[in-house]
């Protein structure tokens, strides 16, 4: 355990000091709203339906940009070989690294949620419900994206297979988190979101249980 | 450079097991044509009600083709054995097609039955999502250059793909929609269906399970050949 946050933190401290991948994927999202926003205004009434499929394409959209720094660093410095001779199971590298991202994408998908409600009319007092959807599909993203980054990371075209790979199977994830979101705006009974919450979450515990447990089979080293 | 050889003459010629199947399977398949359309019409759906034998069957065996590549990737992941990655994505790619196949069926269905060829309710979207997976299969294995990552990657995606076929399966019964629920219930054990029709339906599924398994072979046999050619096999 003390590991796997002594990698989430390090990585996120060259993150924040390099700054390159966080910068690239924030403008990258204040970029992607303005054009939506440009493309679907300036109804208030358009832009509020559309509010939920903004946030979560843009998510989407930035993280696939995001996805690959966990791994990115390792490559660049040539010290993905020496993370996994560390003496142990390869397990915690998995969580280490997922753990990073999944903060690195929750503090973007918060900025992410102030904006939409800003140039979206996204309605925030269901804060705790939003805030709930963007845990769990946050988890879910950051669980599919660790693994095939590090599936990828030392392929030359990684950036380019990167995306095929996260969005072919993150897909439900992202509609189920869309559906919960919608019916969150929409003001329907939460018993009805909850159902898309449960979904989110079996998915989430899915995907994070085999990814980890294939994790140390697909990792070359 | 003996067991080369031996290797090349056995991959060389299609088996007689693939052509039987093959040959077997389309024959029950006549019968099954001939099935379906002395079966008798539906009561609410009339004639239209024939469209289920081809749908029903294409969608089963294409679950089946799925959960293969996905139970064929962990073969692979855990052995490194690159015939198993050879049959994971022929299995896959089968069940792709039958799986178009099913959804060109219910269109032909739903046009008239709904009045529309497509509705975003959650079996259609979690047919259209299982479809998306594997398109995206397929992009990998074609993105991927380095035969041992290509295989690794493609077996990643198929044993996560798995997942949707439990979730697309049970999505009439968790959101209850438009889409009919099975009339062959395994969840409740029950079988809602005429035996004529349950029959025709049977054989149907039978020659598409058998034309399933021989396409398989025949694929596997072909990228056997090709993996040879390039000189990835183990």
């Amino acid at each position: 355990m003390r590991r796997i946050v002594t990698l989430a933190l390090r990585d996120l401290r060259l993150e924040l000091r390099g700054r390159a991948g966080l910068f690239a994927a924030l403008f990258f999202l204040g970029v992607v709203l303005l054009i939506l926003g440009f493309a679907l205004g300036p109804e208030k009434d358009d832009l509020r339906r559309a509010a939920p499929g903004v946030l979560w394409v843009a998510l989407a959209f930035a993280g696939s940009l995001l996805a690959g720094r966990a791994w990115a660093v390792e490559v660049e410095n040539d010290t993905l070989d020496d993370l996994l001779l560390t003496p142990g199971s390869r397990e915690w590298i998995y969580w280490g690294k997922f753990l990073f991202l999944w903060l690195l994408l929750f503090a973007v998908a918060l900025l992410l949620l102030v904006l939409v409600a800003g140039m979206f009319y996204l309605p925030l007092e269901q804060a705790p419900g939003l805030l709930l959807t963007l845990f769990l599909g946050a988890t879910g993203y950051a669980a599919v994206a660790t693994f095939y980054a590090g599936l990828v990371a030392r392929l030359a075209t990684a950036q380019l297979i990167l995306p095929i790979l996260v969005f072919s199977v993150v897909v439900p994830v992202i509609l189920a988190a869309v559906r919960a979101t919608l019916g969150l705006v929409e003001g329907v009974p939460l018993g009805e979101v909850a159902a898309w919450w449960k979904l989110l979450a079996a998915f989430d515990l899915i995907y994070l249980t085999a990814s980890s447990l294939l994790f140390p089979f697909v990792v070359e080293g | 450079m003996l067991g080369w050889e031996r290797m090349e003459t056995a991959r060389t010629r299609l088996d007689p097991v693939t052509v039987g199947l093959l040959a077997l399977g389309f024959a029950v398949l006549l019968i099954g044509f001939y099935l379906a359309l002395v079966a008798p019409p539906d009561q609410q759906q009339g004639y239209l009600v024939r469209i289920l034998y081809l749908h029903v069957a294409a969608a089963w065996t294409g679950y089946l083709a799925f959960v293969v590549a996905g139970i064929y990737a962990l073969f692979y992941l855990f052995t490194n054995r690159p015939a198993y990655d050879r049959v994971s994505a022929a299995s896959a790619e089968i069940g792709l097609w039958l799986s178009l196949l099913m959804v060109l069926g219910g269109m032909m269905w739903a046009r008239p039955t709904w009045g529309v060829y497509w509705v975003w309710e959650p079996r259609l979207t979690s047919v259209a999502v299982m479809i998306a997976v594997y398109v995206g299969y397929f992009l990998v294995r074609q993105a991927i250059e380095d035969p041992e990552m290509r295989a690794k990657a493609a077996a990643a995606v198929a044993i996560l793909g798995v997942i949707n076929i439990p979730i697309t399966y049970m999505s009439v019964y968790w959101w209850r929609s438009i889409h009919q629920t099975a009339s062959i219930d395994i969840i409740n054990r029950k079988v809602h269906m005429a035996p004529a029709m349950l029959e025709a339906l049977l054989v149907n599924l039978l020659a598409f399970t058998l034309i399933y398994l021989g396409f398989v072979r025949l694929k596997g046999y072909l990228a056997a050949r090709q993996a040879l050619k390039e000189g990835f096999d183990g």
